[in-house]
């Protein structure tokens, strides 16, 4: 079953148009990694799925329903099936590790004992690895410790739909790895979908289900992990293989 | 047409930074009188500028024909610049007139779509707060308190050192012209008015401007540079709920708390200076200014704070939300609302002169 799906999907910047005739759909308790080169409208695509940014043209329907960019409570349903682990985390920076987490919850749910949210809060953060450093500032905190923060404040409140903005961008390869390992546990206990924009090779084999290649503002490629790891296509083979093929090699 | 019709402009073997733009210089006098063809055959040494040179010259056809392009020249461009465009040869074909209107008219628009924006934000403001007052949701419980700490107890050391330093200035240079004229006793009169209805409200939206206002546009600027304003939204916070409210709210309660003080410590600037240079003592000036002054003063004083209050958190909101993306961005909402705000808060002062007086 399909939780997000893209219809002629067009999204700028007043003349400017970084993604054009989109037409994709997201499964259901799958990863999808989204991946071109920089430029190419991957963290662009994955702002108009967080509903940061209306489309020119098309739609996104989540759940089966159409995203109204304009419309308060379709933005607020999107929002409540939806979290989001952006680049730098985003944790706010004036409140703890703690807080953070928590802060979806209280802002959410008002009328929540705050027995019940630390307990929430403290189940997610064992869950990234972190309980420890609850009560320490995003400042204090190393990044890769920033990123699993951010992770479980996205999970606290039981989003369908994860999107993460390259998640191992700038993590050395074991804690890329373990963030790997956090997402795939995720997936498989929770039944979580995932959409990882990501430049990460290795973090593309490991986890993606299935692989959406962007070029140039366009969908170049979709399927499952094996068939784009197979495919025949030049651009597919030079971004995996990290090797250019002229025509006449 | 054919190359032996074409003026050719010959380029010389070195074509470096430093020769590119006489070559343009003589390329582009050329095509004036017509069109020309560029000759690289003698182009041996050469950098990127002239790569970008050729570039440019591609995009120019057909008023400019490249010819004779050596090997080393076109493999080379062929790496560095050979999967990019030609880029387009733009003509300036607008007179000085036109470019000048149309740069104040895009100006113009540019700032209408500006005040545009800034209304939009103070009607959210104000529907949020009110929203805010009536269901008591969406704010992060105990951030009032954080924002009324910050607002006000830290900002009352400099406002009443300020204040004073006015009190005393104004009652020093006010001092000497009444002592001519044998009037001594209405610089109560004048300390009292002024500073409860004028001077104290003016500068302490200005120190507000600058210590608040400053605080308040890096702070939202800069969460919103880290994407801590898109993360907000994606949680489902209004962000213009969620960080301007509790401001909103912090401001309103602090400034009577300040105006109280800073009308004090002025007043008593002024009460030091009358018995130091004119010998008035502390309850004859008294006296004497609540001859002229009553409570109703001290009320239209605290209403003009409040108000420049609101001016600065607004327009320092309004700066640190509409932000781009970059970090350069942070410094230059920050200088950008400490002037706004101070426009703003002399703007509604001369509003009020009007209604008031």
């Amino acid at each position: 079953m399909d939780i997000i799906a893209v219809r002629n999907l067009v999204v700028g910047y007043g003349a400017l148009q970084i993604l054009r005739d989109l037409n994709f759909s997201i499964p259901a308790s799958e990863i999808t990694a989204v991946v071109g080169t920089s430029g190419c409208g991957k963290s662009t695509l994955l702002k108009t799925l967080a509903g940061l940014l209306p489309p020119l043209e098309g739609d996104v329907f989540f759940r089966a329903e159409r995203v109204d960019y304009v419309s308060e409570a379709s933005l607020a349903a999107l929002y409540r099936g939806i979290g989001v682990l952006y680049q730098d985390g985003a944790l706010l920076n004036n409140l703890s590790l703690f807080d953070n987490v928590a802060l979806p919850v209280r802002m959410q749910h008002p009328d929540m004992p705050e027995t019940v949210i630390r307990e929430m809060v403290h189940d997610r953060l064992a869950q990234v690895g972190l309980l420890e450093g609850a009560g320490k500032f995003p400042a204090e905190l190393s990044g890769g410790m920033r990123k699993r923060g951010a992770l479980a404040r996205a999970l606290v409140l039981d989003p369908a739909v994860v999107l993460c903005d390259e998640p191992s961008g700038g993590l050395d390869p074991i804690t890329s790895g373990h963030l790997d390992d956090l997402l795939l546990s995720l997936r498989d206990a929770f039944r979580t979908t995932f959409v990882v924009v990501t430049h990460e090779l290795r973090s593309i084999e490991k986890v993606a289900d299935r692989i959406l290649v962007l070029y140039d503002g366009r969908l170049h490629f979709s399927g499952g992990r094996a068939e784009v790891m197979s495919s025949d296509d030049p651009y597919i083979r030079t971004f995996f293989l990290r090797k250019v093929e002229h025509d006449d090699a | 047409m054919d190359e032996s019709d074409l003026e050719v402009v010959s380029l010389p073997r070195k074509l470096r930074a430093p020769d590119v733009p006489g070559a343009f210089k003589e390329i582009q006098a050329r095509r004036e009188e017509g069109p020309v063809a560029v000759d690289f055959g003698e182009v041996e040494d050469f950098d990127s500028s002239a790569l970008a040179l050729l570039s440019h010259l591609r995009g120019c056809a057909p008023d400019v024909r490249v010819i004779n392009v050596g090997e080393k020249l076109g493999r080379s461009f062929e790496v560095f610049l050979g999967g990019t465009p030609p880029a387009t040869c733009a003509v300036d074909e607008e007179d000085l007139p036109t470019r000048v209107l149309h740069s104040f008219s895009n100006r113009f628009l540019t700032q209408m779509r500006r005040l545009g924006k800034f209304f939009v934000l103070l009607g959210d403001e104000l529907y949020h707060t009110a929203s805010y007052l009536r269901k008591r949701r969406g704010v992060y419980p105990g951030e009032i308190w954080n924002q009324v700490f910050f607002m006000g107890y830290k900002s009352f050391p400099i406002t009443c050192l300020l204040i004073f330093l006015v009190g005393v200035t104004i009652a020093l240079t006010s001092a000497a012209q009444l002592k001519l004229y044998g009037a001594d006793i209405y610089l109560a009169d004048l300390i009292g008015y002024g500073m409860l209805r004028e001077l104290v409200p003016l500068m302490l939206g200005v120190i507000l401007a600058g210590k608040v206002g400053a605080a308040v546009a890096a702070e939202l600027s800069t969460m919103t540079v880290l994407e801590e304003v898109d993360a907000l939204k994606t949680m489902g916070v209004v962000p213009e709920r969620f960080l301007m409210v509790p401001r909103l709210i912090a401001i309103t309660l602090a400034v009577p708390l300040l105006v109280a003080l800073a009308d004090a410590v002025g007043i008593a600037g002024g009460i030091i200076v009358a018995r130091m240079s004119l010998a008035i003592l502390p309850s004859s000036f008294l006296r004497e200014m609540f001859t002229v002054v009553d409570l109703g003063d001290f009320f239209i004083g605290l209403g003009k704070s409040v108000v420049f209050g609101w001016a600065v958190i607004v327009g320092s909101g309004y700066k640190g939300l509409t932000v781009g993306r970059s970090a350069g961005e942070v410094g230059r909402a920050t200088t950008e609302s400490v002037v706004l705000s101070v426009s703003l808060i002399i703007l509604i002062d001369c509003i009020f002169a009007l209604i008031l007086y």
